[in-house]
């Protein structure tokens, strides 16, 4: 088990969404994370650019027939990274008692 | 006080990364349609089998393939357009409950036909394709409810 490590990047409430998303998936296209977490094209290709530099998220640009398709997905540091920041949530909240009821 | 906000915080964060993970895993959710047409489609074929002309067989073989990699076509299209899910997230027991649901169709399916035969009734196939064809279209959504859960089991930061 990965131990708990507190990532401040991550942690910011739209690049948390997106990179929840991008850890249940292999890979999500940029139209899909757009409109599931609500934000403009210009603020995803903002958010997406900042975890790309830090090495956490891959965007791939191709095609699919003739329409451009932009699709991200986590790398294996972003994955380790998101692990580790949940780990630490965890562990926050098993001090504090609180109990968490998925949706 | 800080600790306290710190870790409510961390509640709301990890609500929403399950949240966020719920989301993608729904996509690959089979449509109930899907099932109802795949039990449709082999009640057709089984007309087909138990009318035993050339022509019946001829025109029930082709709709059975073509229906089949239409609507199969459809829903995988449909499932990789926004995100491909995540490997891990079926686990062993996801594919053991996959073909398990198969098997069982299958079986009742041929058992019920040959049961029919056996007792001299009319159009045996097609009255078990159509037993396994209600089976399929009821099942199929209760198999997706248990595959579902198994992958909200896997996702990352779930409470084992």
């Amino acid at each position: 088990m990965t131990a708990g490590r507190f990532d401040e990047l991550i942690h910011a409430p739209t690049r948390l969404a997106i990179v929840s998303l991008l850890a249940a998936s292999e890979w999500a296209d940029f139209k899909f994370i757009r409109d599931t977490v609500g934000l403009s094209d210009s603020a995803l290709s903002k958010q997406l650019a900042t975890l790309e530099q830090a090495d956490y998220v891959e965007i791939r640009r191709g095609f699919v027939g003739k329409r451009p398709r932009t699709s991200a997905r986590l790398t294996s540091a972003g994955r380790a990274a998101f692990e580790q920041h949940v780990r630490a949530l965890q562990e926050m909240v098993a001090r504090s008692g609180v109990s968490i009821v998925p949706r | 006080m800080g600790d306290e906000l710190q870790s409510a915080d961390a509640g709301e964060a990890l609500a929403e990364i399950q949240n966020r993970q719920r989301q993608v895993i729904d996509l690959a959710m089979v449509p109930h349609w899907y099932w109802w047409a795949v039990g449709a489609l082999m009640v057709v074929l089984a007309v087909g089998v138990d009318t035993r002309t050339p022509a019946a067989i001829g025109a029930t073989v082709p709709v059975f393939v073509v229906g089949l990699l239409s609507a199969t076509g459809v829903v995988i299209r449909a499932q990789f357009r926004d995100a491909q899910l995540r490997k891990g997230l079926l686990d062993g027991s996801g594919v053991l409950a996959i073909l398990s649901f198969v098997a069982v169709i299958i079986g009742i399916s041929l058992g019920t036909a040959f049961a029919l035969r056996a007792a001299g009734v009319s159009y045996p196939a097609t009255l078990g394709c159509l037993v396994g064809g209600l089976l399929m279209g009821l099942g199929g959504p209760i198999l997706m409810r248990g595959l579902r859960q198994i992958m909200l089991r896997n996702r990352v930061g779930s409470p084992r």
